[in-house]
């Protein structure tokens, strides 16, 4: 009976040594791409992972392994490291962390993998091969610069900040300090975080449109999720106040379309991908060049007059 | 007015809670000339509803030495079921947009998502009792697994856009009065009730108090257990609903962090984590004291990280003498 296993066993075994065999031969020429995104929980990177599968599609030759990182550098770490014992042929990711990331970003390097980052940097390693992202700085300056160009005058403004310490957040902010402070016609009246969510969006503006004696000019958001809360919280009390967001999601767009936000700010997720696929895979089917190269898209404000033309997801809006 | 120092100390220990809330509206209201408007104490009820209906069935958990963390991932599975009802299916499910028409009117909403909430509640309660799971670790699972389905149910992104009838549920007022208050009103008085004045309620503090004896005495535990988490899913399905009214939107992404806020809430208002020991009163306390910590902290634009510094303080001060009490009742 013992005998009778074993034999059954290797002979499974050998079949499935062979399928492989036979399956890494049909696929040898394909391309295997490991593509890391912070978090499936975020519609940003739900939108950047489509468009990488569709644009990888429409290249043809090329295998995604996609991972989703969870927004925890272990499971991040974990999934690079698997993808180098997998021997892929490149990698496509946006560290969930800017310092955290490096070492297992290294080792890939160290292991003849090309790296290429999107939206998010990796700081302390020198052999990445591209960075394609959108300045979150000069998002936030854009921001800013409509809210100038909104009201000449000037204006009382709350802003609604990212979660603490979360790297857009933090730029996002900065950007829109660099551009309003030391401008004494433009008051940040109110500066509170709302975590990202919309829900604390709507119950901080709630909060902060009580304890302010008149109702602010504008509310900034740091993303749409927050802006479309801060809209709910406006309508409630039936006032007028210019609402931006950040992000562009097809529900933003749509709210700037309908009047209900001013605007938001589009970082083109879908063209960072496609520009980080198509150049990684040029290389790697004709000759590498050499590596650490920045392509920076430029965030642009979308609004009532430019949605239409501009905005990447303008084909989800119904 | 106190026999002697153990007294002093149980007094000092149930009143705790309430002493600072009172001591925090003191402070905020000299800070703040707006802070006792009726505007902002609506406000501050309004915002506490949502999480405070959800510490009501928390309570009768950590009560029976339960815990539940998969409240907040359970919120967003709720809350998108019942949008996806509403709009009628998963075609919908990428539609934006404003005052939308809608498939099915709000109450099948509601029962869908009260139903996912049922379910899984009563999910968790035959785990943890029928195949002996520390709740911890159970609820840890659904923590994980309601997020993975409700992400599945959404591909991720939100779905928005209801009607009047639907937003007024989240939105709406009865005089000055919101709507989720008065739902959050009147499951204090339920939830009192039950666990004060009834049979099943003397049983919910027995098996927390001491299991053994409780099943001893003929209380079957395992129903008891169980039935406290189908009662936590039903307050997540009602305010799953009451969030998504609210926002005019479901997202997968909706009531992440809530279980720990929820649970600080029920401990802050002096149920005790190793059981046996809790008041429905004391976790409305509790709610107000974090709802009054956050508004009062926003309206004085103080920064967000400093913020999270004092909440955590005053969290451990609260407990802290609160242990005072108990351990001065237990001498």
């Amino acid at each position: 009976m013992k005998l009778l296993l074993k034999h059954v066993f290797s002979k499974f075994a050998l079949v499935m040594l062979a399928t492989l065999y036979f399956s890494g031969i049909a696929s040898a020429k394909d391309l295997v791409i490991m593509t890391s995104l912070p978090s499936m929980e975020f519609p940003f990177f739900v939108h950047m992972q489509k468009m990488l599968d569709q644009e990888a599609k429409s290249i043809g030759g090329i295998k995604i392994l996609s991972a989703d990182g969870q927004n925890r550098v272990p499971k991040q770490t974990a999934d690079v490291e698997s993808a180098i014992i997998q021997g892929v042929d490149g990698i496509i990711i946006s560290p969930i962390d800017v310092n955290a990331m490096a070492p297992a970003l290294q080792q890939a390097i160290d292991a003849g993998i090309p790296v290429v980052t999107v939206d998010r940097y990796v700081g302390g390693v020198p052999g990445i091969y591209a960075h394609v992202g959108a300045d979150n700085v000069k998002g936030g300056e854009a921001q800013a610069r409509l809210i100038m160009k909104q009201f000449p005058n000037g204006a009382t403004i709350v802003n609604l900040q990212g979660q603490p310490g979360a790297s857009p957040a933090i730029d996002r902010n900065k950007g829109l300090h660099n551009i309003l402070d030391g401008k004494s016609k433009y008051k940040i009246v109110a500066e509170q975080t709302a975590n990202w969510s919309r829900d604390q969006g709507m119950s901080v503006t709630e909060n902060i449109l009580v304890g302010l004696s008149s109702p602010p000019d504008v509310i900034n958001g740091a993303n749409d999720d927050m802006a479309l809360g801060a809209m709910e919280a406006v309508k409630a009390r039936g006032l007028n106040v210019k609402i931006l967001g950040f992000d562009a999601l097809p529900e933003a767009i749509a709210a700037v379309r309908d009047g209900s936000l001013m605007a938001t700010v589009e970082q083109f997720p879908g063209g960072q991908a496609k520009t980080a696929l198509n150049l990684l895979v040029n290389d790697l089917r004709s000759s590498m060049k050499p590596y650490n190269r920045v392509i920076s898209l430029n965030p642009i404000t979308i609004t009532s007059e430019n949605y239409r033309k501009n905005a990447e997801r303008i084909g989800e809006v119904k | 007015m106190f026999k002697d120092r153990k007294n002093f100390f149980y007094y000092l220990g149930v009143l705790t809670p309430i002493i600072f809330l009172i001591l925090l509206i003191l402070i905020f209201s000299s800070l703040h000339p707006r802070f006792l408007h009726p505007l902002n104490i609506f406000n501050v009820m309004r915002q506490i509803s949502i999480t405070g209906l959800i510490a009501l069935g928390m309570t009768f958990v950590i009560i029976v030495r339960g815990i539940d963390l998969s409240v907040g991932s359970l919120i967003a599975l709720c809350g998108l079921v019942g949008a996806v009802i509403a709009k009628g299916g998963l075609v919908e499910r990428f539609s934006v947009g404003l005052d939308t028409e809608l498939a099915n009117p709000w109450y099948w909403a509601l029962a869908g998502s009260v139903l996912i909430g049922l379910l899984a509640g009563t999910l968790n309660g035959v785990c943890i009792t029928k195949l002996k799971v520390p709740a911890f670790v159970v609820t840890l699972g659904g923590l994980s697994a309601y997020r993975g389905t409700a992400l599945i149910v959404s591909d991720g992104g939100p779905i928005s856009g209801f009607n009047e009838a639907y937003r007024w549920i989240g939105q709406g007022k009865i005089g000055m009065v919101p709507i989720p208050v008065i739902i959050f009103l009147v499951f204090i008085v339920l939830c009192h009730i039950v666990l004060k004045y009834t049979v099943y309620g003397r049983h919910i503090y027995s098996v927390g108090g001491n299991p053994e004896a409780a099943r001893l005495s003929g209380i079957n535990i395992n129903l008891i257990i169980t039935s406290t988490y189908i009662i936590t899913g039903f307050f997540v399905g009602l305010s799953a609903f009451i969030l998504s009214a609210r926002l005019n939107s479901s997202e997968a992404v909706a009531g992440m962090g809530y279980e720990l806020n929820v649970i600080a809430i029920v401990v802050v208002g002096g149920t005790s984590l190793f059981g046996g020991m809790g008041s429905i009163l004391g976790t409305i306390i509790g709610a107000m004291l974090f709802g009054v910590l956050q508004n009062g902290l926003v309206l004085l634009n103080v920064s967000s990280y400093i913020q999270q510094i004092i909440i955590g303080i005053i969290l451990i001060l609260a407990v802290t003498f609160d242990k005072f009490s108990k351990s001065a009742r237990q001498v």
